[in-house]
């Protein structure tokens, strides 16, 4: 198979409106999203000699994009001076034998898990609903399920214990779903 | 079932993200496995967060860049 080569020529109208959409949802900030597509461009060029075709070049840039997206995460992190809460508002989903109280738990979505979704309806709740989050359960959440980095490379990352980790994610993912069977599913 | 084999709900949905990673301990699985067979809920709850999190994996929103913004980077690319 020949190898890939580059066409940095071509970069900016061939790929920044797919990257720029694809670090949009993951930061939430559309002047830092930009910054994130041209940081990309920029160490991407930098880095062309060391580009050995293996992968398609579409497939390097996006993987450049994807470590500074994580690399944004983990500089945030030494910012989040909100120290990882005792009581969180999830907490509130259970009752004192920590079973579900009936106002909260999880309802009858209606809808077949398999089948698609309107995707930009369906981002869009996301999108809303990850906002509402903490800072630190929206870098897990992003990191993980978004970026697809498993619970060790995130706890170093953001330089958190995995302890305080497992329950970042579990209230991250109470919220979430709280919110879009709120915001999407009773809509629908 | 023995009562020190039994886990709540939040415990549970708790130990899904575990799960989700393979680090379930063994006492851990046998718990979380009887919890689930005989909760509906957190079996919705499991069903629904695997289906956010299904999606949110290929989350792409499609906009485009304004030009000035393409400009800039084609500047940034030049020097």
């Amino acid at each position: 198979m020949p190898l890939s080569s580059l066409n940095p020529d071509q970069w900016i109208n061939n790929y920044s409106d797919a990257l720029y959409g694809y670090t949009l949802p993951r930061v939430n900030d559309a002047a830092l999203a930009e910054d994130i597509v041209q940081e990309t461009f920029l160490s991407a060029w930098k880095a062309r000699d060391s580009f050995k075709g293996e992968a398609s070049e579409k497939s390097w840039l996006y993987t450049i994009c994807k470590n500074k997206i994580i690399d944004y995460y983990r500089k945030k992190a030494k910012d989040i001076i909100q120290p990882m809460a005792e009581r969180d508002q999830t907490d509130a989903y259970f009752d004192e034998t920590e079973h579900w109280t009936g106002k909260d738990q999880p309802g009858n979505w209606g809808i077949d898990y398999q089948q698609s979704v309107d995707k930009k309806e369906f981002y869009t709740v996301l999108d809303t609903c990850k906002k509402k989050l903490q800072q630190l359960q929206q870098a897990v959440f992003v990191m993980k399920y978004m970026e697809g980095l498993d619970s060790a490379a995130i706890c170093k990352a953001l330089g958190i214990t995995a302890s305080n980790y497992w329950v970042l994610i579990h209230r991250a993912k109470l919220q979430l779903r709280t919110c879009l069977e709120k915001n999407w599913i009773n809509l629908k | 079932m023995m009562k020190w084999l039994m886990i709540s709900c939040k415990k549970s949905t708790y130990l899904l993200s575990k799960k989700e990673e393979n680090k379930l301990s063994w006492i851990e699985k046998i718990t979380l496995g009887g919890h689930l067979a005989i909760c509906s809920i957190c079996r919705k709850f499991e069903q629904q967060t695997g289906f956010i999190i299904h999606h949110a994996k290929h989350v792409q929103e499609h906009t485009v860049l304004s030009v000035e913004a393409k400009e800039k980077m084609q500047s940034v690319l030049k020097d």
